[in-house]
């Protein structure tokens, strides 16, 4: 449950200093690319909110948005986050289960009306009004408007809570929609990724609870801090790109040279997150460095764009954009994906 | 192709170092002139790995380094600019958190929060009086 007590307050029972929240204060300025003097006001700011109490439902999902964020699980800077929150309501984390479970969503929803954060992972079912997906004898339908009823603000994590992800592929079955289908009277975030970056979750909650509104979001609603540029934009292979030197399979000398991976399939391009920056498993690595093009998994129908290894100068099916047989060299495709990128632009969600 | 431009850190310099370089002097005259503290996340900037040592070289090292031990380790030091400072938080991999050049006269992170300080005050009340009730348990024992 939220608690009277003040973060700062409570981060003192527990040995942790104000020095500690300094610091990941500036790590999340410096996530969010907020000017370096903001990391003391948001860490001053944190000392005086309270616990954020957070309901977390999880719908037609794989888990691995919570695995993102739960991953490494020792008491550093990164999971910091932890302590911020009181998680009220996980099905997966909570030690309680069946009725004992649902009481402790009941009760927190009452308790802190108005002022929860909800989080959806996962997409919802509308399909046999809901019947494909039930949790506690009730629809995800159902469960999400009820408990979105009362909610402060929502939090759709992974792509599939987002925009439908994975359920929402054609021929979509369950009739799966992303939450801000259902849910139109809250304010929506959106951290899509499949899984979404940990940094990006962990840096929105912050922000939200530091500053109590959410950070500046894309057209897409999701944080400009992690989703405001391509991951073309800030990929390391982009001097390859520049000069036309492109990969032509996974084991030639260009693929062994490192060169762009734009002709087998890569849709960093027309992708917005922070992968090439922040990169994975604590900054190691990110697809592209391992050697396998970007699936473009932070946007809008990721699953449904005509193939993983086909390059984006083919037909992308679902949008109709069509960047046609100019040469894979230079100015002529650094034109056709700005062309593209302007097309999306226009677009809406198109998760229809 | 250079063997660097293959590597994903990037051992090329591009010059990134010394338009830092020109900055921090501006926020150096800044804190002279006014005593107004400046920051400069390195974090943000496409800073190869060549790049950070370029200018780490041009700063150098001065009077002050500390360790810190807070959630996962953290190094701080004054260049060889008295007022410049670097601040690598290190994450739990040991990989570079945050990285700040402050232009400050000491560092927020090195000083004690006041709450901190209110905080440590209490325990030391707490632990004389445990020490005190100790002692005169065992005076009691041993009378």
């Amino acid at each position: 449950m939220a608690e009277e007590q003040t973060l700062g307050e409570l981060l003192a029972r527990y040995g942790i200093s104000r020095r500690a929240l300094l610091k990941y204060a500036t790590y999340i300025a410096s996530l969010m690319a907020l000017p370096p003097a903001a990391s003391t006001a948001m860490a001053e700011a944190l000392a005086k909110a309270r616990r954020q109490s957070v309901i977390w439902l999880s719908f037609q999902e794989c888990t691995g948005c919570t695995e993102s964020l739960t991953r490494s699980f020792n008491p550093t800077l990164e999971n910091l986050i932890f302590n911020l929150i009181s998680l009220d309501y996980h099905h997966t984390l909570q030690a309680a289960s069946g009725t004992a479970a649902e009481a402790a969503r009941l009760t927190a929803m009452k308790e802190n009306a108005g002022k929860y954060l909800l989080v959806v992972d996962g997409s919802v079912s509308l399909a046999e009004n809901g019947a494909y997906s039930t949790i506690a004898g009730i629809t995800n339908l159902q469960m999400l408007k009820e408990t979105a009823e009362g909610a402060l603000a929502v939090i759709s994590v992974g792509t599939c809570a987002a925009f439908g992800g994975i359920p929402h592929a054609k021929p979509n079955p369950t009739g799966a929609v992303p939450v801000s289908e259902v849910i139109t009277d809250k304010p929506i975030i959106n951290i899509s990724g499949c899984p979404p970056i940990a940094e990006a979750m962990a840096g929105t909650l912050a922000y939200l609870i530091a500053f109590g509104k959410p950070p500046e979001l894309d057209h897409l609603n999701r944080p400009k801090a992690f989703f405001g540029e391509s991951i073309h934009d800030r990929c390391y292979r982009r001097p390859f790109y520049e000069r036309g030197m492109f990969a032509k399979s996974f084991d030639d000398e260009g693929a062994r040279q490192g060169w762009c991976l734009y002709e087998l399939g890569c849709k960093g391009p027309v992708t917005y997150n922070a992968c090439a920056t922040l990169k994975w498993n604590g900054g190691v690595s990110f697809p592209i460095q391992s050697g396998h093009a970007c699936l473009g998994c932070s946007e809008p129908n990721f699953w449904d764009k005509g193939g993983f290894y086909r390059p984006l100068s083919t037909a992308t099916g679902t949008s109709g954009a069509w960047i046609g047989g100019a040469a894979l060299a230079g100015a002529a495709v650094g034109a056709a994906s700005a062309a593209m990128l302007r097309a999306r632009k226009k677009s809406s969600t198109g998760e229809k | 192709m250079t063997p660097e431009a293959r590597s994903p850190a990037g051992s090329l310099r591009t010059g990134v170092a010394q338009a830092v370089l020109s900055e921090i002097a501006l926020l150096l005259e800044n804190l002279a002139a006014t005593g107004q503290a400046g920051a400069i996340d390195l974090r943000s900037l496409p800073l190869t790995e060549a790049d950070r040592a370029e200018l780490e070289e041009h700063l150098g090292r001065g009077e002050v380094e500390a360790r810190l031990a807070v959630v996962g380790a953290s190094e701080v030091w004054e260049t060889a600019y008295a007022g410049v400072w670097w601040i690598r938080h290190l994450g739990a991999e040991g990989e570079i958190a945050s990285e700040t050049i402050a232009v400050t006269r000491v560092p927020e992170i090195l000083m004690t929060h006041p709450a901190d300080v209110e905080a440590a005050a209490a325990r030391l009340q707490e632990l004389i009086m445990l020490r005190r009730e100790s002692a005169i348990g065992e005076e009691t024992g041993n009378g």
